[in-house]
């Protein structure tokens, strides 16, 4: 291997890329968007509980919620009403008293009672209804009360925490920066094709493998680069900094992988952007289950940028360590060499 | 004892079901332009493509400088340059740091890139994009790309295609010097004037074979016909006749002209390389 001719190539590609405008333009654009896009978002969840009744049976439950800090309660006449309203977010957790609440008690019998949660209320939320609910039958009854409360998820569940929309986004934009290197990288070479260049080249004693290293070696660094000044700037290395930056540069090697795939399938730049876009958009899925969590089914585990979406969700807002996602780092290099080798050889057959 | 700087045996090449090259032999001799002339699909791309290295050697041996390019090809193509007939150039780059990128690439210690700019006319341009160069322009610097290296075997693939006569001629000049430099050239061109006054040997390929391989002048002897335009006027109208020379009856046929008819014009004409190729072939060069 000769470091040299991969170096001249390396200096040449970035040339041509800071000279492509559209690119070019649109990299600083977008990173400089996340990043204003990331600050401009809320820094902290408003704390103030939501909380919706049904009581058909204890009309003066509301009232008793009033004086609770922290707690905004409305009392709803149907209990369809108050599913519809956790459904629709309204109100993220609501409670549900049978009618017959004081005569089972009466009786020495446990009422029960329904718990309903909003897909995206926390799970350690969950646990504070459930004193809290215990808190409500004492105001009800006066005394301890032996409840059995069955709680119900209403829509997707959430297994995440109480987390700032600034925060959710970072693996989302973590993904967008590197995604868009994905067309970079195979617009780079596309246009060596496209222009003929490559065969000027392949003339010279540089060769194929001289070629492809530069090509990996470019399109690694530049999404490397970004998203590692991203995650700088929005001070997303303050938790397992290593893990992170490996994470990251598993990532830029998993987009770079893919860039290859997308220059393979592509004759010119019409076929970037079309397979560019098909593919960028399936690499985008994943990021939406970490703004939205639940929302993705178990299918999403199966694209390869799940594992990249996991790996920074989790480091960034779950306290994950090292070995929580190492898993994640194997499959992500799997399929890096996977994409990497099946554009390579492509492309490679064009030119042998 | 002048070396052969190409040697080529039994040179076959396929796509596929279609065979491009049929089993085409020929030498070039060191300092020698070998001009490869033929019509679209005849396989000189291949040939070229095969000979530089683009294309892996199917059937047959090719040497170049010695080496066998099956096994050498890096080493021989360190010591070529390629000028293709597309300009293949980087447009975002100017022409002085396209130049410079291969004379990086061929690890040039000392390059004047200036120097190479100005010899294909492009002194004053080295800083401009090429983007915003003219076709002509562009393929003087594919010409001069090529010389980079100081190459030892040139390929030129219709290095004057698309030029200006004044521009052309300038190329020519250049390839003469390159010659006299030391360097051997392969010329692919459909320009038959051009190959007539440059090239020592011609080749004249046809479906994937060799129809004809000789000197220009060898060639014209062997398939060409000499010949005298003589123009008569005849009841106020001119026409034209041609008398072919190098036949028995040839001085009577023009003492009979001269006597009989009132003469107005002669002119001796002499076979070209598309009348021979015509004639070899059975095909015109440019279709």
């Amino acid at each position: 291997m000769n470091a040299d001719l991969i170096m001249t190539l390396i200096k040449k590609d970035l040339t041509l890329f800071t000279r492509n405008k559209f690119y070019f333009i649109l990299t600083i654009v977008a990173l400089l968007s996340y990043i204003l896009i990331y600050f401009i978002m809320p820094k902290t969840m408003d704390e103030t509980l939501k909380l919706g009744i049904y009581a058909p049976g204890i009309p003066t439950m509301e009232n008793s919620l009033i004086n609770e800090q922290g707690i905004e309660a409305k009392s709803f006449a149907t209990l369809e009403g108050l599913q519809e309203a956790v459904i629709k977010d309204e109100y993220p957790v609501a409670i549900a008293l049978p009618e017959d609440f004081f005569t089972k008690l009466a009786k020495g019998e446990k009422p029960i009672i329904s718990v309903y949660f909003n897909a995206s209320t926390p799970e350690e939320m969950k646990g504070a209804i459930t004193a809290l609910v215990n808190q409500l039958a004492y105001l009800a009854t006066g005394q301890e009360t032996p409840l059995e409360i069955q709680s119900e998820v209403l829509g997707p569940d959430l297994l995440g925490a109480q987390i700032p929309w600034r925060d959710r986004l970072i693996p989302m934009m973590a993904i967008l920066i590197l995604g868009i290197e994905i067309l970079s990288l195979a617009s780079i070479i596309s246009t060596e094709v496209e222009q003929d260049t490559i065969r000027a080249l392949l003339v010279t004693p540089l060769k194929l493998h001289h070629l492809f290293t530069a090509k990996a070696i470019l399109g690694i660094g530049l999404a490397f680069i970004q998203v590692l000044l991203f995650m700088l700037v929005i001070g997303g290395l303050s938790h397992e900094p290593l893990t992170m930056i490996l994470g990251l540069f598993m990532g830029s090697i998993l987009v770079t992988g893919l860039g290859f795939l997308v220059a393979s399938l592509s004759r010119d730049m019409m076929g970037v952007t079309t397979w560019g876009m098909i593919i960028t958009i399936i690499f985008f899925i994943p990021a939406l289950g970490s703004l939205i969590p639940g929302m993705l089914s178990g299918w999403a585990k199966v694209l390869p940028s799940y594992h990249l979406t996991d790996t920074i969700s989790r480091l960034s807002n779950y306290g994950a360590s090292f070995s929580d996602i190492s898993v994640n780092f194997i499959i992500m290099l799997g399929w890096s060499a996977v994409f990497a080798v099946a554009g390579i050889t492509t492309l490679g057959r064009r030119y042998r | 004892m002048t070396q052969d700087a190409i040697i080529v045996e039994n040179l076959s090449y396929h796509y596929g079901k279609i065979l491009a090259v049929d089993n085409i032999s020929f030498k070039v001799a060191q300092q020698e332009i070998l001009g490869f002339l033929g019509p679209n699909g005849a396989g000189k791309s291949t040939t070229v493509k095969v000979l530089t290295g683009q294309l892996r050697l199917q059937e047959g041996n090719v040497t170049l400088l010695g080496m066998d390019i099956t096994e050498n090809i890096e080493r021989v193509q360190a010591r070529m340059g390629v000028c293709f007939e597309q300009p293949n150039l980087y447009e975002q780059m100017t022409a002085l740091e396209n130049l410079e990128l291969f004379a990086r690439l061929f690890n040039m210690k000392t390059f004047d890139g200036y120097a190479l700019l100005k010899k294909v006319g492009l002194e004053g341009r080295e800083k401009d994009r090429v983007a915003n160069y003219s076709k002509g322009m562009k393929q003087r610097l594919m010409v001069a790309r090529s010389l980079v290296n100081q190459a030892e075997i040139l390929f030129l693939d219709e290095p004057t295609s698309g030029l200006d006569p004044v521009s052309a001629d300038s190329i020519r000049s250049l390839i003469l010097q390159e010659r006299e430099r030391g360097a051997t050239i392969f010329l692919t061109t459909h320009d038959m004037w051009e190959a007539d006054k440059l090239c020592d040997r011609v080749a004249f390929l046809n479906q994937g074979k060799i129809a004809a391989l000789d000197t220009p002048h060898t060639l014209k002897q062997q398939y060409g016909q000499r010949s005298l335009i003589v123009e008569i006027s005849k009841d106020g109208q001119l026409e034209e006749r041609t008398v072919t020379l190098d036949k028995s009856d040839t001085p009577d046929v023009v003492r009979d002209l001269f006597s009989h008819e009132k003469v107005v014009t002669v002119h001796s004409q002499e076979a070209t390389l598309e009348d021979i190729f015509l004639k070899v072939t059975g095909r015109r060069l440019t279709v």
